[in-house]
């Protein structure tokens, strides 16, 4: 496909530029938003855009249109020179034709495509519905939605390299407002699959709202120390937050804490992480990244010992030895920089149970308030408003709010006493199961 | 770009099944950034964004498609899509365009393409330099110059026909200090809809060395800690606070659908009679301001609360029909790609008569929120959670020593009632906005205010 717009490009930049990459995404999306049975809104939409990456006397330059035309595309030759101009940063780009994709990926569904719009509607109604039949306590669904999007992608070079993928999902999204006496609490929940059947919306209304009838009444607890249970999606959340601390390219710029830590124990020998671009249910599964480098399984950690970082061929071609991971990320609006994939944290050996029973009181957090203000993504400090539940010998004593959890990410990684087998993704591409951590300080009033 | 007669083609077929109301949001805007990182310019980047978004109201629903092919066939096409979404019996014709014109009150000065990258760079070259010679804990300054000239019009089947051209300028300052395995960061991000004059009234230096100054102070400090306190918010980048836990619950998408613990308060006393809170979009040349908003509204100067007492939500066209209300000029969207709906623009507290001094002198053991980070909010419960980006103790009616780590967590409508001085030194500061219509330039304010009781979560 553009095959047309593809070649005008490459005649308008030759002799111009030196090399010239053209990346190239299109897509459709649709989504449904249901408030009391009525459609709320309702959106198509129909977008594409290429962007460009020259090099030019040894200088990278960008630029991007959204205007497929001539004239566009003339204007983004001359941007990118201009701008390629007064790059001080001489960073070892290698246009090249790079390795064939590893493996062949699943990841366009046709009977999702097909799916039709009544269907889609019906849906998100029945989400709302479901969730305000699910329990009385239930006074508003703000959110019952239904998205879906198609993406297609495509990649080529002036050294001969070019590839192309397409790919679709389909998500339901419910939030909910539990009520009980002045007390109101919310609880959300979502799947996103690429079969339209694994889209319940049973099982997504009835899990928000347990999520939102649970947490009434919360009492707040006792400032101190509490060993913890990250509950699965909960933790996943807080590892995406964190995930730029394996980029070689925040390593290099001197913004990890994990600089030089290479073979070293950065973590309890329970913890195995992984980024994997060609995860069967990841979201963020694709058989090449944005330098059409194939895309892999790169292993992180290693039962508590960091393995490796993420890679572009521009970052790995600052280390001695090391290899593009295949995590080179852009959008044609961006420049290129070192991106997770699919980030996993491996299920351990544990029953999640288990992990209830391994003290006489422990704290369950399953939600976190405020990740991009109270975390700080460089120190691993964080300080956050949580939500959850006090456990006593294993079984549940009460609903808990209203208090905060803080401490640092590198510390809790070593503190990890026991990880679950309940792993979930978030919506990040993130996956992990519940774990527990030996011991977070928890403050309230 | 398209004529008039497409546009009106366009529209028809928009409201071929029954709708009745049907809007084009027509944009082509330039964007371009240039980043300073590390002590050198990394990218520079430029591009267009182009499209057409096409909306249609059914009664109190809207239907929404966008696409940036703008040939006579992917518009009907679009056009189909809308229509087909719903049916009613009743079919209207689109009202003849009239041209509406009105004064740019935002005037450019010096446009940003006028300008050679060279000057830019050259200005974002002193901020790094004060910063980094500020002290040698400063490891890293990381610089971002961006510029937007955003044309738009928007045409609907009343019969608007209008333009306008916005020109956005902004610079971005992160400064990181640091000492072995300890970061610490401090961001400013002037801007406004104006053209590159702005960045010339700005003081470089000035700004390298501020932002330093408080990276190094906060890595040095030791952390907050942790309780219920009095708490005294600073002015500027303050009013977040404001903006987020109160400014949204007044937003017509979340008081239509009674998601709004405001929902249903007008004219009721929501605030101690101290908070007067006003939403401006006529500031001239304000980062948050606007002529018209994104459905072609001329905007308006707001007042939401009235010495505690709420006057007025921030009501955009859908959210008008479904409250029986009519627009102020809140509907906004990030671009062609996303449906308008109500949003901020200046959004601050108004000035009162306290002292700074006194309210400091109020407190024996408190803590003073110089300057906010970000945060977040629960939707539909109010419940928020902020970091302190700068803090200090108060003790004895004294500021003390710096602490770090500190975040307020409260309840927007209860912090409300808890404000019991406000002070006469109003400041506002630039953001970018997130929310469902996408990220749009506005400015969050306040004069410094003391809240009675506020939860701190430290690590102490």
């Amino acid at each position: 496909m553009y095959e047309k717009e593809f070649n005008t490009i490459f005649d308008i930049a030759q002799g111009k530029v030196d090399e010239i990459e053209i990346l190239l995404a299109s897509g459709k999306s649709f989504s449904v938003r249901i408030h009391n049975q009525n459609v709320e809104s309702f959106s198509y939409a129909d977008s594409n855009g290429i962007g460009i990456r020259i090099l030019k006397d040894g200088k990278v330059g960008y630029s991007y249109t959204e205007e497929f035309s001539d004239q566009a595309f003339e204007m983004i030759i001359e941007e990118a020179i201009a701008n390629s101009k007064f790059v001080e940063n001489l960073e070892p780009v290698k246009f090249a034709n790079h390795p064939a994709i590893r493996q062949e990926l699943d990841l366009y569904s046709k009977e999702l495509d097909e799916i039709g719009v009544e269907e889609k509607i019906e849906l998100a109604k029945k989400l709302e519905s479901m969730a305000l039949a699910a329990d009385k306590r239930i006074f508003n669904v703000p959110y019952a939605a239904y998205s879906d999007g198609y993406s297609y992608a495509k990649i080529a070079n002036s050294k001969g390299l070019k590839k192309e993928t397409k790919t679709n999902y389909g998500m339901a999204f419910a939030m909910v407002l539990a009520q009980e006496g002045d007390d109101k609490k919310s609880g959300s929940e979502f799947i996103i699959s690429r079969e339209f059947s694994k889209i319940d919306p049973r099982k997504i209304a009835e899990k928000a709202v347990k999520q939102a009838t649970e947490l009434l009444n919360a009492e707040t607890p006792a400032s101190g120390q509490y060993p913890v249970i990250i509950r699965n999606e909960t933790m996943g959340s807080l590892l995406s937050t964190f995930s730029g601390i394996f980029s070689a390219k925040n390593v290099q710029d001197g913004k990890s804490l994990l600089k030089g830590k290479i073979g070293q124990k950065i973590a309890s020998p329970v913890v195995t992480l992984v980024d994997d671009g060609l995860h069967p249910d990841g979201m963020s599964s694709s058989p090449f990244d944005s330098e059409g480098y194939p895309s892999q399984k790169t292993l992180l950690i290693d039962k508590g010992v960091l393995t490796n970082f993420l890679h572009s061929t521009i970052t790995a071609a600052k280390e001695e030895g090391a290899k593009s991971t295949g995590n080179a990320s852009r959008s044609y609006k961006n420049s290129m920089s070192v991106s997770p994939t699919n980030f996993v944290l491996e299920e351990g050996k544990s029953n999640t149970e288990d992990l209830f029973k391994a003290h006489d009181q422990v704290i369950e957090v399953v939600s976190l308030q405020g990740l991009h203000s109270g975390a700080n993504p460089i120190s691993g400090d964080f300080s956050l408003a949580a939500e959850g539940f006090l456990y006593k010998n294993g079984v549940k004593e009460k609903a808990l709010a209203n208090f905060t959890i803080s401490g640092n990410l590198f510390q809790i990684l070593k503190d990890i006493e026991m990880v679950g087998n309940d792993s979930v993704f978030n919506m990040q591409s993130c996956s992990s199961p519940s774990i527990l951590v030996k011991n977070i300080a928890v403050s309230s009033k | 770009m398209i004529s008039r007669e497409l546009i009106t083609r366009v529209l028809e077929r928009a409201l071929s099944n029954g709708g009745d109301f049907a809007e084009l949001f027509l944009e082509n805007s330039y964007n371009s950034s240039i980043r300073f990182y590390d002590g050198k310019t990394q990218q520079s980047i430029a591009g267009k964004d182009f499209g057409i978004g096409i909306r249609v109201f059914y009664g109190k629903s809207a239907i929404y498609a966008y696409t940036s092919d703008l040939s006579e066939k992917s518009l009907l096409e679009a056009a189909d899509a809308v229509s087909k979404a719903d049916r009613t019996d009743k079919i209207i014709t689109p009202q003849q365009l009239q041209q509406r014109t009105f004064d740019n009150i935002h005037r450019v000065q010096v446009p940003g393409n006028t300008i050679g990258k060279a000057e830019k760079i050259d200005f974002m070259k002193v901020i790094d330099k004060s910063a980094r010679g500020y002290n040698e804990k400063v490891m890293q300054v990381d610089l971002t110059m961006m510029e937007k000239k955003q044309n738009v019009l928007i045409v609907n089947s009343e019969g608007l026909y209008t333009e306008d051209e916005r020109n956005y300028t902004r610079i971005f300052v992160v400064t990181i200090a640091g000492s072995g395995t300890e970061y610490q960061t401090c961001t400013e991000g002037p801007g406004a809809h104006a053209g590159y004059e702005f960045i010339r009234s700005l003081d470089p230096k000035d700004l390298g060395e501020k932002t330093a100054v408080v990276a190094v102070k906060m890595l040095l400090s030791d952390y907050a800690p942790s309780g219920n306190f009095p708490v005294i918010i600073d002015n500027g980048f303050g009013g977040v606070i404001f903006h987020e836990a109160c400014g949204h619950s007044l937003e017509a998408t979340s008081v239509a659908k009674g998601a709004s613990v405001f929902a249903g308060k007008l004219n009721q006393q929501i605030a101690s009679e101290k908070v007067t809170a006003v939403d401006d979009g006529t500031m001239v040349n304000k980062w948050g301001s606007t002529n018209i908003d994104d459905e072609g509204t001329p905007t308006q100067k707001t007042v939401l609360i009235d010495r505690g007492i709420l006057k007025s939500y921030m009501i955009d066209k859908l959210g008008g029909r479904k409250m029986g209300m009519p627009s102020t000029g809140s509907g906004r969207r990030q671009s062609y790609k996303y449906a308008p709906t109500s949003r901020m623009r200046n959004t601050y507290i108004a000035p009162g008569t306290d002292k700074f001094e006194d309210m400091v002198a109020s407190i024996d053991n408190g803590l003073y929120a110089k300057k906010m980070g970000g945060g977040s909010v629960l939707p539909g419960t109010g419940n928020f959670n902020f970091s302190v980006a700068e803090g200090y103790m108060i003790r004895d009616g004294k500021i003390a020593e710096p602490v770090r780590g500190a975040t307020l967590i409260g309840n927007g409508a209860e912090i409300l009632n808890k404000i019991t001085m406000v002070a006469d030194n109003l400041a506002l500061a630039e953001g970018n906005c997130g929310s469902i219509s996408g990220s749009v330039p506005t400015c969050v304010g306040q004069p410094a205010v003391k809240v009675d009781q506020i939860i701190v979560g430290g690590r102490k």
